[in-house]
C-alpha cells in the first residue's frame, strides 16, 4: 500500500502532464473541447480544494463566482471594448473581491447555515444576471467578446501553464504552515484559534484564493465557449464542483485535476441516460465513500459531514471545550 | 508567599461567569507568580475548566479582570491571547487526528502573528525557505525535548492516548508560552506515563515557563505544585501550599473527603 502510494505520488503528475500535452493531437474536435472544459474546471476546483478540502468551508455557490469571472470579462469586452487582457485582470480582481465578501458570513455561520448562505448567494447572482438584461444579455446570453489568444490551441496551452502553476501553488500551500492552519480550521476550529491561528483572517484568505481561481477559470470559460448564459451557472453546477473536490480526496492537487477532468467527461459519456445521470453521480459518491481507504481522505470527508450537522452530537462548538 | 507581589504572571480579580442561572465561576481571584507551578483543584463541575476557558478567551467574561504580565487581556480573541504568551492543552484530546505529529506541532506557529505571507509560501521564496528551516529546527528540538522525535512523521491518531497528550503539550510549547495552562494532563494515563509527565512538567517549568495545572491526581499536585488553589461550586475554598491545603477541613470536606487521604 505504502509502495503503491509512493509510486502514485511520483508518476501520477508526470502521466497526467503527458496526457494533457498529447491528448489534443489525437482527439476529435469535440473531445478536445470537452478536455478544455475539464482543464478549465480543474483550475476552479483547485480553488475549491483550498476552500473546501483544506479549510472545510462548504460552499455551494461556486458556480456564481465562475459566472462573475466570465460575465465581468464578457461585459467589459463587449460593452466597453477593453483589451481582453485588461478585461481578464479586471474580472479576476472583481471576482476575488466578491468572493472574499463571502468570507464574512462564515465568521458567524457554520455547517448547514453557511451552505445555505452560499446557495443563496449563487441564486442571487444567477437571478441578477438573468434580469440585468441590458448589461448581461439576460436569458439570451452574452456573446461577441474578444478572446485572449487567437486560437483555441493557444488558449489551451495557456490554461495548462496556469493549471501547472496553480497546482504547484496549491500543493505548496497545503504543506506549509499556513496550509496547516487552514486544515486545522477544518478539523478543530477552537484548537486552531487557541494555538494562535487568526481564524477569521485565515478564512478570508481561503475564500479569496478560491474566488481568485474561480475568476481565472471564468475568464477561460468565456474564451472556450465564446458565449455564456445564466443556465451554465446553476446550483447543480456548484454541486458538481463539490463532487469533484470530494471525489479527489481533498488532499492532492493532482487528484483534484484528474477528478475534474473525469467528471467533466462523465455527462458526455452518460448522455444516453438523460437526466437520470444524476443518479449515477449519487451512486459514484456512495460507492466512493464506502471504499474510501485513504485515511486523510476519510478524515476530511468525515469533517465535512460533521460540519453539515450529521455527525456525532457535540462534535463542534462549545460543547467540546469541556466541562467546568 | 504574598499574593500581591509585582512579579505575577497571571492575575485574576473577581472573575465571574454565569451560564443561565448557574454561576459557574463566582468572584474568583488569584495570582500565578513567575516561575510557579500553580495547581487549580476541585471536585468535578467546580468550574476549573471554565476558569481556563475564560482566561483563554473561549467564553466571554461576565465580570472581573484577567491581567497577564500586568496587562488586561479580557475580551481579546483567543489567538491574540496565545500570541501574548498563554498556551493551553485541553481536557479531552484535541490533537488534529489526520495530521502528523510534526504538523500538529507546527500548528503552534499559528497564523497571522509573524512569519511570511501567502505569496512567499506559494512561491517558495528565500524568506519562506528560511522560515521553514528555522521552524523545522525549533519544532524538532521541542519534539526531542518532550520525547516524540521517534514518531515525528506518524499520524497523531496512531499514537497511544498518553503520547497524544504529550503532543498537545509539545504543540503548546511551540507557541513559546510564558504561561502554560494544562487541563488535567494526567487524566487517563497509567502510572508510568504519569511519572514521565511529571518529569516533563518539571523540566518545562525549569525552562522558565509558569504552569497553571488543573489536576485530580493528588500525587501529581503534591509533587509538582508550589501553590494550590481549591475551587468548589465556582468559588474559592482555600489556597496555600499543598501541605497546608491537605489538612484544611474545608478542603477535606469539599474535595478530599471522599477517597482522599
Amino acid at each position: 500500500m505504502a509502495r503503491l502510494k509512493a509510486l502514485r505520488r511520483s508518476y501520477a503528475p508526470l502521466l497526467l502532464g503527458i496526457f494533457l500535452l498529447v491528448a489534443p493531437h489525437v482527439m476529435s474536435h469535440y473531445q478536445f473541447y470537452v478536455l478544455q472544459k475539464g482543464v478549465q474546471t480543474a483550475i476552479h476546483v483547485l480553488g475549491l480544494l483550498i476552500l473546501i478540502g483544506y479549510t472545510g468551508m462548504l460552499s455551494l455557490g461556486s458556480a456564481a463566482l465562475l459566472a462573475t469571472g466570465a460575465y465581468t470579462y464578457g461585459i467589459l469586452s463587449v460593452k466597453l471594448g477593453l483589451s481582453p487582457w485588461l478585461c481578464a485582470v479586471a474580472a479576476v480582481v472583481f471576482t476575488t473581491v466578491v468572493g472574499t465578501a463571502l468570507a464574512f458570513p462564515s465568521f458567524r455561520l457554520a455547517g448547514p447555515f453557511l451552505v445555505v448562505t452560499t446557495v443563496g448567494f449563487g441564486e442571487i447572482v444567477r437571478i441578477l444576471i438573468l434580469n440585468l438584461e441590458p448589461v448581461t444579455g439576460g436569458a439570451y446570453g452574452l456573446a461577441g467578446f474578444q478572446n485572449l489568444l487567437p486560437t483555441n490551441m493557444w488558449v489551451y496551452h495557456l490554461m495548462l501553464v496556469v493549471l501547472l502553476l496553480v497546482a504547484i501553488g496549491t500543493e505548496r500551500l497545503g504543506k506549509s504552515r499556513i496550509g496547516l492552519a487552514l486544515k486545522a480550521i477544518r478539523q478543530d476550529e477552537i484548537a486552531a484559534e487557541v494555538m494562535g491561528v487568526n481564524v477569521k483572517r485565515a478564512k478570508v484568505v481561503a475564500f479569496a484564493l478560491s474566488a481568485m481561481l474561480a475568476g481565472v477559470s471564468g475568464v477561460f470559460l468565456a474564451n472556450l465557449t465564446g458565449y455564456m448564459s445564466p443556465d451554465s451557472f446553476t446550483g447543480a453546477e456548484s454541486t458538481t464542483f463539490l463532487l469533484m473536490v470530494v471525489i479527489s480526496g481533498m488532499n492532492s492537487a493532482v487528484a483534484a485535476i484528474v477528478s475534474s477532468i473525469i467528471l467533466t467527461w462523465l455527462p458526455e459519456v452518460l448522455r444516453f441516460l438523460a437526466s437520470s445521470r444524476l443518479l449515477v453521480y449519487a451512486l459514484i459518491l456512495l460507492v466512493y465513500l464506502r471504499i474510501n481507504w485513504v485515511p486523510s481522505t476519510k478524515a476530511a470527508v468525515t469533517d465535512l459531514i460533521r460540519k453539515l450537522g450529521f455527525g456525532k452530537a457535540g462534535a463542534s462548538g462549545e460543547s467540546q471545550v469541556g466541562r467546568g | 508567599m504574598s499574593s500581591m507581589t509585582n512579579d505575577s504572571v497571571l492575575r485574576l480579580e473577581g472573575l465571574t461567569k454565569r451560564f443561565g442561572g448557574l454561576v459557574a465561576v463566582n468572584n474568583v481571584s488569584f495570582d500565578v507568580q513567575e516561575g510557579q507551578i500553580f495547581a487549580l483543584i476541585g471536585p468535578n463541575g467546580s468550574g476549573k475548566t471554565t476558569v481556563i476557558n475564560l482566561i483563554t478567551g473561549i467564553y466571554p467574561i461576565d465580570s472581573g479582570t484577567v491581567r497577564f504580565l500586568g496587562e488586561p487581556i479580557e475580551g481579546l480573541p483567543s489567538h491574540r491571547i496565545c500570541w501574548r504568551g498563554i498556551a493551553r492543552t485541553f481536557q479531552n484530546l484535541r490533537a488534529l487526528p489526520a495530521q502528523t505529529v510534526f504538523e500538529n506541532a507546527l500548528l503552534g506557529k499559528g497564523y497571522g502573528k509573524e512569519g511570511v505571507g501567502i505569496w512567499h509560501t506559494v512561491l517558495h521564496s528565500a524568506r519562506y525557505k528560511e522560515e521553514r528551516a528555522h521552524n523545522n529546527e525549533e519544532i524538532d528540538e521541542i519534539l526531542e525535548f518532550v520525547g516524540l522525535s521517534d514518531v515525528r512523521n506518524e499520524r497523531a491518531s496512531q499514537l497511544p492516548y498518553g503520547r497524544q497528550r504529550i503532543l498537545e503539550i509539545a504543540r503548546a510549547l511551540v507557541t513559546k508560552p510564558k504561561l502554560l495552562l494544562l487541563d488535567e494532563p494526567a487524566a487517563g494515563l497509567n502510572s508510568q506515563e504519569i511519572h514521565t509527565l511529571m518529569e516533563l512538567i518539571s523540566s518545562i517549568n525549569e525552562r522558565g515557563i509558569s504552569v497553571l495545572l488543573i489536576e485530580h491526581r493528588m500525587e501529581v499536585v503534591g509533587n509538582l505544585a508550589d501553590w494550590v488553589f481549591v475551587l468548589n461550586h465556582g468559588a474559592k475554598v482555600a489556597e496555600g501550599t499543598f501541605d497546608v491545603i491537605k489538612e484544611d477541613p474545608a478542603v477535606i470536606q469539599a474535595y478530599l473527603g471522599k477517597g482522599g487521604k
